[in-house]
């Protein structure tokens, strides 16, 4: 039942996310107005900003979901976590091409080593290990459990990356939607980018709760008749 | 007994065995002067000013050398199942952490004195600044390395890729100790004031306790038997 329901759950998201994200193409395209100073290459900013969200919401789930596997023991937790590691590496390679893309016009060069860039990277590299490690320990329990310390210790990443373009010098743009006084963008950009930000997080969501299905009927103990046949097949 | 004098006791006993055995740190000590001795040689010193990159090389040489000794930490528990043994003492899991962690230190300490020595004549650079500053900037970064490097080291003993994964786990962590260390240590060399040093410190501070600190909270989920 629990698997039906995510699997349901996770169908009805993608769908309604991969909706809203062509929708916002056609709005980025001929709806919202240019950006007076960049440019045509101020839209990539649709896309990079709500993959970034996307990335660190996939991995503080992966982190919360590892720490009630360590806490519990609960096969479901370290599932959840997989399934929205996966998402977060995905959204994190989008994040990752789309900010040099915009990076090559504005500042002149795809990368710089400026302190967010940085910071992002190596998130994502922690995560990757998140998977190296998962699949090489022989004892599967151990590895899950190295797994989620990992995770858990990638994620104190996260909150660095938010502060660090108020922190350290940075080139990175400010932001421009949280801010103490309210968003300084225009209201129709503003339209566009929390449109997007919906389509993100639904597709991302949706992928989540497949893969979690998934993940759950793997692992679910198989009938004798479903053994036997495995074991002819391999 | 307190997990302090508990601490001393763990970092007591893996430097007996170390100095005993010698075969760690003999084989650290032994990578990184001659890290030491190929960087000297591969740097065009007509095109780049020694001063400029020493403080780099010898942050990269002491990463190097504590990633290889960490990865060895545990072996010779492992191998004869002590470590098993010392789980099943009463001994709380972040005592064993923070001891095998200030062993460590011992051991890149001594890394770092030889590489700084090797690197300073390597390159010949007769005044490398003040040595205060110098250990100002290298205690707390090596503090770091010496956590992360123990507490991964563990992880990676149970990995079947071996060492391959240490460096895969613990570089994307310690690139702020690099970066902050680095940093603050080539201005030692180019001997600038301290309040121009003291800031990368205090974060290279930040980095070290903290990752003590969560080291500790976490160790007992990876040295679970």
């Amino acid at each position: 039942m629990e698997t039906r329901n995510a699997r349901l759950a996770g169908l009805i998201m993608t769908t309604a996310g991969v909706a809203t994200i062509l929708f916002v193409h056609w709005m980025v395209v001929f709806w919202v107005p240019t950006e007076a100073v960049q440019g045509i290459v101020q839209r990539i900013f649709y896309v990079h900003v709500p993959a970034a969200w996307t990335t660190f919401l996939a991995f503080g789930i992966v982190a919360l979901a590892s720490a009630a596997y360590l806490w519990l023991e609960d096969e479901r937790a370290d599932s959840a976590a997989v399934a929205a590691a996966e998402g977060g590496l995905i959204f994190g390679a989008i994040m990752l091409t789309s900010g040099p893309l915009w990076g090559r016009i504005a500042w002149g060069t795809y990368w710089t080593w400026e302190p967010r860039l940085t910071l992002t990277l190596l998130l994502w590299f922690t995560y990757l290990g998140y998977f190296l490690i998962r699949g090489s320990v022989a004892d599967p329990r151990r590895g899950k459990r190295f797994a989620a310390v990992v995770a858990i210790v990638g994620s104190l990443n996260i909150p660095l990356i938010h502060v660090s373009v108020t922190w350290f010098r940075s080139l990175h743009p400010q932001p421009v939607v949280i801010k103490p006084e309210g968003p300084t963008l225009h209201p129709d950009m503003l339209v566009t980018l929390l449109t997007s930000l919906a389509g993100f997080t639904m597709l991302f969501l949706g992928l989540f709760f497949l893969r979690y299905s998934i993940e759950l009927l793997s692992r679910r103990p198989r009938s004798g008749a479903v053994q036997r046949a495995s074991e002819v097949l391999t | 007994m307190t997990s302090l004098r508990w601490v001393g006791v763990i970092a007591h006993k893996d430097l007996r065995i170390e100095f005993r055995a010698g075969g760690r740190v003999v084989a650290m000590i032994a990578l990184a002067v001659l890290a030491c001795f190929l960087f000297a040689f591969a740097l065009d010193r007509s095109q780049v000013s020694a001063r400029h990159v020493a403080a780099s090389l010898t942050w990269l040489t002491v990463l190097f050398a504590a990633t290889a000794g960490a990865g060895r930490a545990f072996d010779t528990e492992e191998e004869d199942g002590a470590f098993r043994h010392l789980l099943l003492t009463p001994i709380p899991r972040h005592a064993i952490f923070l001891g095998k962690t200030a062993a460590n230190l011992v051991l890149i300490w001594m890394v770092t004195l030889l590489a700084f020595i090797a690197l300073t004549a390597f390159l010949g650079l007769r005044d490398p600044g003040s040595l205060t500053h110098h250990g100002a900037v290298f205690l707390p970064g090596t503090i770091g390395l010496a956590a992360t490097g123990t507490f991964f080291g563990l992880v990676s003993r149970h990995s079947s890729l071996g060492d391959t994964i240490l460096p895969a786990l613990t570089f994307p962590l310690l690139v702020p100790v690099i970066f902050f260390g680095a940093t603050a240590s080539a201005r030692v060399f180019m001997e600038r004031p301290w309040p121009e040093i003291s800031g990368s410190v205090r974060l290279l501070w930040a980095f070290a306790l903290g990752f003590t600190a969560v080291g500790s909270i976490l160790f007992r989920y990876v040295a679970e038997d």
